[in-house]
């Protein structure tokens, strides 16, 4: 179907990344925002438009980043806190760029390694206000817990395993050992290595996790007639949806093998024409590992309750039916919270993957960010 | 060297304040709409089934299953360094289907809880005067 208004990638850029850079989370968005421009192949005074999504106790503000840069007005800006990571960032970005309230748009999300688990916690005798009271109480303070849940309820829907989700790690860890300059890991997997790794709430384990690190991750988005006149092919969206749950709690929602990331993927391929077989390469977010194994599901590209044995058949290989993670994930290349994704995933469509080109040059990819409560999803295609 | 350890207390307000008195008499009691009878948890200011800002808190039958579980083997906070693995659950009550509560499975060996046991309330002292709901498996 001819799409009107579309909107490119056009620029795509990290900070300096580690477990502690020492560099406040402005300076890392700015290392990032200078990278992407270059990577563009613009300035600053080309841009009109600031997106970030940061933690509420790690803000960085959409204004503040255009003035740290020098752009000099803004006609579109956004700065989030709530939803599904970097991903807030991207749609809020495509849907003003699209419906014309901006022309080119900087999308960012900058995290401090310690920036999941660090906002909540309660020290002392302060008590815990809202509704953390109804899961502080019994041990619920991080996403590791959540995660397991909803990995037991897999387990017990589908009798999937611990081993399904190992081979998922494994999978992504060759990624990770073939990207020697972003990925913090370098040899690969095995199965002993993932069940023998220590459980964090059993049955996730350690290497379900990913890594955290400093970092900022920034992309470029833009018009279709602007980006043809850009440095970099550009990489389009094709379509793109949310996704939420009726219960905001991540371990209250009604069905956790059915989160958000369903009625994300439901929304986006009913926005388009293109069915999951056209799909060549996925960039699916690895907060957990089995979060891209949900998505894997809910996407189409393998059974419900079947993301294990897909998995295990070496479709997520660099040569199965549809490579996953090809930067390493999350896990390996620490947490940029979904914006490795959309970036990986654009650079092996336009063909900048350098050693890491996939074997068959994919001209179709998704990418997805977050699970359980709030999720989003994109198609992009190399035209 | 003794350090005195806190646990995580909850700092009721005017909508949490029925769970943890209910609690507090050996109650399982959860919010409950005044003109729907619709029950929700955790309680807000507005029933999401019918829109009434009426609302109310009710006893439950403190029965129910487990809806899934996982067993955290690392302590995120040093007041349950000395309780690991237990078990974190999510309890889904008899009284209204979907109706969940995140809680702990108590007086039970973690690595034999499965998704679908019956279980039923029981309480435990937390501190301060506090009692927390929790469940353990339902008599046969």
């Amino acid at each position: 179907m001819a799409k009107k208004n579309r909107v490119a990638i056009v620029g795509v850029g990290y900070s300096d990344v580690s477990r502690g850079t020492g560099y406040t989370l402005d300076k890392l968005t700015a290392q990032s925002s200078v990278a992407a421009m270059d990577d563009a192949g613009i300035k600053p005074t080309d841009i009109d438009g600031v997106v970030v999504h940061s933690f509420p106790h790690q803000f960085v503000s959409s204004t503040h980043t255009a003035a740290m840069l020098g752009i000099p007005d803004l006609a579109f800006y956004s700065g989030n806190v709530d939803g599904a990571a970097y991903s807030v960032a991207a749609m809020h970005a495509i849907a003003a760029i699209a419906s014309g309230s901006a022309e080119t748009v900087l999308t960012l999300r900058t995290v401090h390694k310690d920036g999941a688990a660090g906002g909540g916690r309660p020290s002392g005798n302060q008590g815990i206000p809202g509704n953390q009271q109804f899961s502080m109480p019994y041990g619920s303070f991080t996403g590791s817990h959540w995660a397991g849940l909803y990995m037991q309820r897999h387990m017990a829907m589908y009798g999937s395993t611990e081993e399904d989700f190992g081979a998922f790690a494994i999978a992504q860890r060759k990624f990770a050992v073939a990207n020697p300059t972003e990925s913090f890991f370098h040899e690969e997997l095995t199965m002993d290595d993932y069940l023998n790794s220590r459980y964090i709430a059993k049955p996730l384990h350690l290497f379900d996790c990913d890594y955290p690190v400093d970092s900022s991750s920034a992309l470029i988005f833009t018009t279709e007639e602007r980006a043809r006149d850009m440095k970099q092919k550009p990489v389009f969206f094709d379509s793109w949806a949310n996704g939420t749950t009726k219960e905001a709690d991540f371990s209250l929602v009604g069905d956790m093998t059915h989160s958000s990331p369903w009625m994300a993927s439901k929304r986006m391929w009913s926005r388009t024409d293109l069915k999951p077989s056209d799909v060549d390469t996925a960039g699916l977010y690895d907060g957990f590992s089995f979060i891209a194994m949900q998505w894997l599901e809910a996407l189409g590209f393998c059974g419900e309750g079947e993301s294990g044995s897909f998995v295990r058949s070496g479709a997520t290989s660099a040569t199965g039916s549809l490579p996953t993670n090809t930067d390493g994930g999350a896990c390996n290349v620490g947490r940029r919270h979904g914006a490795n994704f959309f970036i990986e995933v654009t650079r092996q469509l336009r063909g900048t993957a350098g050693d890491r080109a996939l074997p068959k040059k994919p001209e179709v990819g998704v990418v997805s960010n977050a699970v359980g409560g709030f999720a989003a999803c994109a198609l992009l295609t190399a035209e | 060297m003794t350090t005195e350890v806190s646990p995580p207390l909850p700092l009721p307000n005017e909508l949490t304040a029925p769970f943890w008195e209910g609690a507090s008499k050996g109650q399982l009691v959860i919010q409950h709409c005044n003109s729907c009878g619709h029950f929700q948890h955790a309680p807000e200011p507005i029933c999401s089934a019918c829109l009434s800002f009426d609302l109310g808190s009710a006893p439950v039958s403190g029965k129910g299953t487990v809806y899934t579980f996982c067993i955290p083997t690392q302590a995120f906070h040093p007041w349950f360094e000395d309780k690991l693995p237990f078990v974190l659950a999510v309890v889904e009550l008899d009284d209204q289907p979907g109706l969940k509560m995140i809680t702990n499975i108590v007086n039970v060996n973690p690595d034999d809880v499965k998704v679908g046991d019956r279980v039923e309330v029981t309480f435990q002292p937390l501190g301060e005067g506090f009692m927390l709901p929790v469940f353990h498996p339902a008599a046969q």
